[in-house]
């Protein structure tokens, strides 16, 4: 692996580094030329380009929907806190984005585009980036947490809004911003759009897979380096995580845990194989912390972390945490009824939430199964929690 | 083939679709309905219900 980033010290940015030629990692301050509407719509669907956020939507389909004048909102909330990706590449490749923000928005003639970061450091290099461009592009500093960070949630909250899901969902390029048709995405999307439309089609898919041309930023955590990396589409995730075998998570933490050691950087192949993306978090667990205790860690918080405006979702979720914290505090736990409670909340929210949080504990309880077994059994590993899963911690 | 949602952010769970409905949908633990199979989402009896949602949180949707 390649370390790209030195100034560490500067501010508390991982490291960045890389396993084969980087894209994004090499963009400095890119030429990207003004492509039309109808250009970005062809080329994105040419190289199959998935958002970058959670749910991996086809970045053609949207583009195409959006109506001339639409807004732009590039979502660079990062709201995940096990992610890091997002403002590793907004704090030191802030031009890409502001670049790719500036492209769309020429593309659909936007009136209006926002950047939304949660982090001071993000925003200043993106307005040092936005002055050195021109565009007239705003940078907004928000605060609203893990649900927040969801695209709805965020756009209501920039609409001056109450910032929480909404009950009947509406697609961001009907009403959005403004309520206005918006075109809203990922903030590595935008990055990946100015690639696309710097390289054009071709040379953009010279990288990647055949289902998944170019390369992906991910966040890589548990392991020997950490920090954020950047991969061709199709790279092995072994390749990533060394020596590390054991149970690995994927996406985040509305992402799976999987026992798989043959998985791949595609996401329409790991969509085939039941695992998300996601936010492109990729964990292990060190062998000297107690598994079962870092997922009820983790789940705790999700728990916090519900709007609490639907019932499954604001009960479900803490009664799943207690169940946790009691199997780690080896108190008697029915596994029967912790089943039947995960699967009475996935599904039942106005948000992904409780479906992401059942499925990032379900999966999770079945990956480190001999731990759960052992605990249940009264005879828990007696590691310590050490807390490699970061929670929310300060921006 | 239609059928029925629930908008969690208005359904305070009071369970009065489960009393009228109570082939289609039960509770939960936490007494928040949970729709089953519903053979017939335009009938008579699943539109009362909808209509008589206190928080109209109910609704057909195709
Ligand atoms: S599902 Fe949970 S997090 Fe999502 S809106 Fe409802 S209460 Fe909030
Ligand atoms: S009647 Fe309406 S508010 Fe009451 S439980 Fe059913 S859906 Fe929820």
């Amino acid at each position: 692996m390649t370390t790209l980033d030195v100034r560490t010290g500067v501010d508390d940015t991982p490291p960045l580094f890389t396993v084969a030629e980087p894209r994004v990692f090499a963009s400095g301050h890119p030429e990207v030329p003004e492509r039309s509407q109808q250009w970005l719509v062809e080329a994105a669907h040419e190289v199959r380009l998935l958002g970058r956020g959670g749910a991996g939507f086809p970045v053609a389909t949207k583009l195409a929907a959006v109506r001339r004048g639409a807004r732009v909102v590039v979502n660079g909330s990062e709201s995940e806190p096990a992610s890091w990706k997002d403002r590793a590449l907004m704090r030191r490749y802030p031009d890409l984005v502001v670049a790719g923000t500036a492209l769309v928005g020429a593309a659909i003639r936007s009136r209006r585009m926002v950047i939304a970061v949660s982090d001071g450091a993000s925003a200043a290099a993106l307005r040092a980036a936005v002055r050195r461009h021109g565009a007239p592009i705003q940078v907004h500093t928000v605060d609203h947490g893990f649900v927040g960070g969801e695209v709805g949630a965020l756009i209501n909250g920039l609409n001056d809004r109450a910032p929480v899901p909404d009950g009947v969902r509406v697609l961001p390029h009907e009403r959005g911003l403004d309520d206005r048709s918006t075109y809203a995405s990922n903030v590595e999307t935008f990055a990946q759009l100015a690639l696309l439309a710097a390289l054009g089609a071709d040379a953009y898919a010279a990288t990647g897979t055949r289902a998944e041309p170019g390369s992906s930023l991910l966040t890589l955590l548990g392991t020997e380096r950490q920090g954020v990396l950047e991969v061709p589409n199709g790279m092995a995730l072994r390749h990533v995580l060394g020596a590390h075998t054991g149970p690995v998570l994927v996406g985040g933490y509305h992402g799976t845990w999987t026992t798989r050691d043959d998985l791949v950087v595609d996401r329409p192949w790991l969509r085939s194989q039941g695992i998300g993306w996601g936010a492109g978090v990729v964990a292990v667990l060190p062998e000297d912390t107690c598994p079962v205790g870092e997922i009820a860690r983790v789940a705790d918080w999700l728990a916090g972390q519900s709007a609490r405006q639907c019932g499954p979702c604001t009960f479900g979720l803490p009664a799943i945490a207690q169940d946790l914290a009691s199997i780690v505090a080896g108190d008697v736990v029915d596994p029967d009824r912790l089943r039947t409670r995960l699967g009475q909340v996935a599904g039942r929210g106005a948000c992904h939430h409780p479906t992401g949080a059942t499925g990032f504990v379900g999966t999770g309880l079945s990956a480190f199964k001999e731990d759960v077994r052992r605990h249940l059994a009264g005879l828990p590993c007696g590691r310590p929690v050490r807390g490699v899963l970061p929670l929310g911690a300060a921006r | 083939m239609s059928s029925l949602r629930i908008d969690w952010t208005r359904c305070d769970g009071h369970g009065l679709c489960a009393r009228l409905l109570p082939e289609a949908i039960s509770l939960d633990e936490w007494g928040f309905p949970v729709i089953g199979r519903l053979d017939d989402a335009s009938s008579a009896d699943v539109r009362t219900a909808v209509a008589s949602c206190p928080r109209l949180a109910l609704r057909v949707e195709k």
